[in-house]
């Protein structure tokens, strides 16, 4: 029975955890829109991502 | 004599490559600009698109030409009014300042139709010099931008967003914005919180409950016992507390509820729990009290997110209203100014096609404004100075100007915003019926409960508190009030996924009584414009006669009209004093002479009715013009399906006989009716509803207007406009037919499982209230029998999640 006494303040020491990364996740946004997330991971970005678009004109060979 | 020409317009036979743009799905011009795009030679209906295309190109996004679900939006040209972005005073109001010196504004955007642009928007945006964190939610159609001030102006990103063809649109205040988000988050965090916390309890309850042989030692009971109480106190008090504050509410307007019972309950278990942990009594029931919170949040929140979406449609009334107006200085010059910092008594200028920025009166001369976010009436409305211009109308073919009499939320437009939000959030009549059914239950309950405490108490008072308690947790009407929200929230859903938007609480309820639908012809059923011919009578030449026509039709939204905006020159002769007669025709001078286009007796009244279009000057007849209507492609289909519904399906149309028993003979309908004006059918529809038929009226929204209100339940076609035509119960955003008898099927699944949550809710109710009674449920088996019944009926309402086949 003694374990119990170890475990059972360590399930609450997971659930505060649990519960802090949960508040975060929220506070970051991460729930805002779970629509568009979807499509982004079919659509790596790719390589050598370019990162300025009208810079692309002059070096497009490379 | 006759010519025949091809109109096409309108996007249902618009797919291929080859006659429409690349980008935006539009007709190609007579000469399209051409690029190169993936190795393929495209077309473009104009330059703003093709440098669109290509800068999707360029950027290696052009996936999104794969993942968007629609074509994108007609790229305008640069006016030039986003600098008007970067001035103090409407970054004071709509930016936020961020704390390492960025901001961030929220934007609307009109063109964002799938996730597939939201994607594009993040990834063109965040490449942007200075942005420093974009995102973009499809959804909502919201942009927000984080950017660094220093780095760059707002003006470069919202140019490059425009080049890609979404306009940005100022969003209601940040205020607002940010109180929106917060309220979600602390929702979310209730939820998140009440899971873990009743998940944790009810482990250590259990603990409790398989001692059934009473062989833990007591200081481990109680070490147990004082866990789940920290754990239990946060989900009763922090997860719970809409619960508790609403009790408080009922109770100070003396009307106790639902909350009333919820909070009281779960503060009853806890409260009961906290004395037997403290004095060390038998029993303890925290995870009655926990479970009932999670689960009764779960159902709320399932609820709000149907709100949420529904509310997101509204912001297209936010879009109406512009972001900056031009404004007279007092010594007549002009200055471009926020339209937050208008006040009344202003006098303003409104260019040709722009919206008027607040309700004003127009000076000078005659104009035309289109009101159809106000009316659902596309066609301009003439004005004469000293008329009353409303705010979100937009600007006929003349500038006009306007002195300011109501701005902000003082506006029609905004009175309209308020109205549809309220009735969004107006709780249809079988919900309000179940909330009542509660309502009563609640009393008798409590009632219920204090006699039957009192008569343990006399029979064996060391049960009387867990009896009483089971009783009042077994019996809580969660169920039967779930029964109906549950499954309203899970059907509304289904509807938005197939783009049908309801616009009234109960339309849904309405739509599932249905046994007749009456189509209205023109453009519902048949595709606009259409073939024209053309056939001059009197010497005037088919083309001068189109060109005329042309002419005249230019500014009208008919469905017709759209044929003969089509036509070559169309844009090069120009009617003034156009007039449109509603349901007749419209007048107006081209080269000097006056004509009128419409029916016989309105343009030549010396011809018979046939239902062709006639052009003269009132008496004698000029041209004809015919239509070979063609229907849409699913029109058959749709009508076939609802004919397997047992729905009779009408055709009332404002055109003449033959065409309309034509277009009746091709399309396979029952009944047709011809030659009828708005009233007419109006006056249709009620005979049917005298003869006992519930009727669905399916309309364009522009032209039926009292059609639509008249009938027990209406669609409208279309997106924007149709949204604000308050007339109509159900929009469909989807330009597919199907959807109506998809709707239908919805409505009477829905109809279905309320009818099987509410029996089953009231059976296990009676069923359950005298088992509690006589002391043969535990307060645990009370929690578990509650949830298990509250979760049938919401597991059975979210079969309606799926999306009905028709």
């Amino acid at each position: 029975m003694n374990a119990l006494l170890i475990l059972i303040p360590l399930s609450l020491v997971l659930l505060l955890a649990a519960i802090w990364a949960f508040a975060w996740a929220v506070k970051r946004g991460q729930f805002d829109d779970l629509d568009t997330p979807a499509i982004d991971i079919l659509q790596g970005e790719p390589e050598p991502a370019p990162r300025r678009p009208s810079a692309v004109e002059d070096g497009d060979a490379g | 004599m006759n010519a025949t020409l091809a109109a096409m317009s309108g996007g249902e036979r618009a797919g291929t490559v080859d006659t429409t743009c690349f980008h935006c799905g539009e007709p190609l011009p007579a000469a399209p600009a051409m690029r190169m795009f993936d190795g393929a030679s495209r077309r473009f209906c104009c330059d703003g698109c093709a440098a669109a295309a290509q800068w999707i190109g360029d950027a290696d996004l052009d996936a999104y030409y794969r993942l968007r679900e629609r074509p994108g939006a007609r790229i305008d040209e640069d006016d030039g009014a986003l600098a008007l972005w970067d001035r103090e005073e409407v970054q004071a109001e709509h930016a936020r300042t961020l704390d390492d010196g960025g901001r961030e504004i929220t934007l609307l955007t009109d063109g964002m139709r799938c996730a597939a642009c939201a994607w594009l928007i993040d990834r063109a945006l965040s490449r942007e010099e200075g942005v420093t964190d974009i995102s973009a939610n499809a959804v909502t159609g919201r942009i927000r931008i984080s950017w660094d001030p220093a780095r760059t102006p707002l003006s470069r990103p919202l140019r490059r967003l425009q080049s890609l063809g979404y306009r940005p649109f100022l969003a209601a205040g940040v205020q607002q914005e940010r109180e929106r988000r917060r309220e979600r988050n602390r929702w979310l965090l209730r939820i998140g919180i009440a899971a873990l916390g009743s998940m944790q309890a009810m482990m250590f309850a259990e603990a409790l409950y398989l001692d059934t042989a009473r062989q833990m030692s007591l200081p481990m009971r109680d070490f147990l016992r004082w866990i789940a109480f920290l754990v239990s106190t946060p989900v009763v008090f922090y997860a719970g507390w809409p619960f508790i504050a609403g009790a408080a509410r009922e109770l100070r307007h003396r009307a106790p509820g639902m909350d009333t019972l919820i909070a009281g309950s779960t503060l009853l278990a806890w409260a009961g729990s906290v004395a037997e942990t403290v004095r060390g009594g038998p029993q303890v029931w925290y995870d009655a009290a926990v479970m009932f919170v999670f689960l009764l949040l779960v159902a709320r929140l399932l609820e709000q997110r149907v709100r949420a979406t529904a509310s997101a449609q509204v912001d297209a009334l936010a879009r109406a209203r512009p972001a900056f107006a031009s404004r007279e200085t007092a010594d007549g010059q002009r200055e471009a100014v926020a339209v937050g910092a208008l006040s009344a008594g202003d006098i303003v200028r409104v260019a040709p096609g722009e919206p008027v920025p607040a309700d004003a009166l127009l000076l000078d001369a005659d104009a035309s404004f289109a009101e159809a976010l106000l009316t659902g009436e596309a066609t301009p409305v003439p004005k004469h100075p000293g008329d009353q211009v409303f705010a979100g109308s937009l600007c006929g073919a003349q500038a006009a100007r306007l002195q300011l009499t109501a701005v902000g939320t003082q506006t029609r437009l905004s009175q309209l915003a308020a109205l549809i939000e309220q009735a969004q959030a107006h709780r249809p009549p079988l919900a309000l019926a179940a909330d009542r059914i509660a309502r009563g239950f609640v009393l008798a309950l409590a009632l219920a409960t204090i006699a039957v405490y009192v008569a343990w108490r006399l029979h064996d008072p060391s049960r009387a508190f867990e009896v009483a308690l089971a009783l009042l947790v077994v019996c809580c009407p969660c169920a039967l009030s779930l029964a109906v929200p549950a499954a309203l929230a899970a059907a509304n859903g289904a509807l938005a996924r197939i783009g049908v938007l309801p616009l009234r609480a109960d339309a849904l309820a309405r739509l599932a009584r249905i046994d007749t639908v009456v189509f209205d012809k023109t453009g519902t059923l048949s595709l606009p414009g259409g073939v024209l011919r053309v056939e001059s009578l009197d010497g005037l030449g088919d083309a001068e006669a189109l060109r005329i026509a042309a002419a005249l039709e230019r500014d009208s939204a008919h469905p017709l009209a759209a044929a003969f905006h089509a036509a070559p020159a169309a844009d090069t002769t120009i009617a003034t004093g156009v007039v449109e007669h509603r349901g007749a025709g419209i007048e107006g001078v081209v080269d000097g002479r006056r004509w009128r286009i419409g029916l016989a007796g309105f343009a030549a009244a010396t011809r018979h009715d046939d239902g062709a279009i006639w052009l003269g000057d009132g008496d004698i007849a000029s041209a004809r013009f015919t239509f070979d209507e063609s229907a849409r492609t699913d029109a058959r289909p749709t009508l076939d399906a609802l004919r397997r519904l047992g729905i009779a399906s009408e055709l009332a149309s404002g055109d003449g006989d033959v065409a309309v028993t034509r277009f009746a003979g091709l399309v396979g309908i029952d009944a047709a009716h011809a030659r009828m004006s708005p009233e007419g059918k109006l006056a249709h529809v009620r005979d049917l509803q005298a003869q006992g038929r519930v009727v669905a009226m399916v309309g364009d929204g522009i032209n039926d207007g009292p059609v639509l209100a008249g009938a027990d339940v209406s669609f409208a076609l279309g997106d924007g406009n149709a949204l604000a035509a308050r007339a109509a119960d159900l929009v469909l955003a989807s330009p597919t037919l199907l959807r109506i008898a998809q709707a239908v099927v919805l409505a009477r699944r829905t109809r279905a499982v309320i009818r099987q949550n509410l029996a089953w809710a009231l059976l296990y109710n009676l069923l359950a209230l005298p088992a509690a009674a006589l002391g043969m449920v535990s307060p645990w088996q009370a929690a578990l029998g509650m949830a298990l019944s509250s979760l049938l009926v919401t597991a059975n309402a979210l079969r309606l999640a799926r999306v009905p086949r028709a």
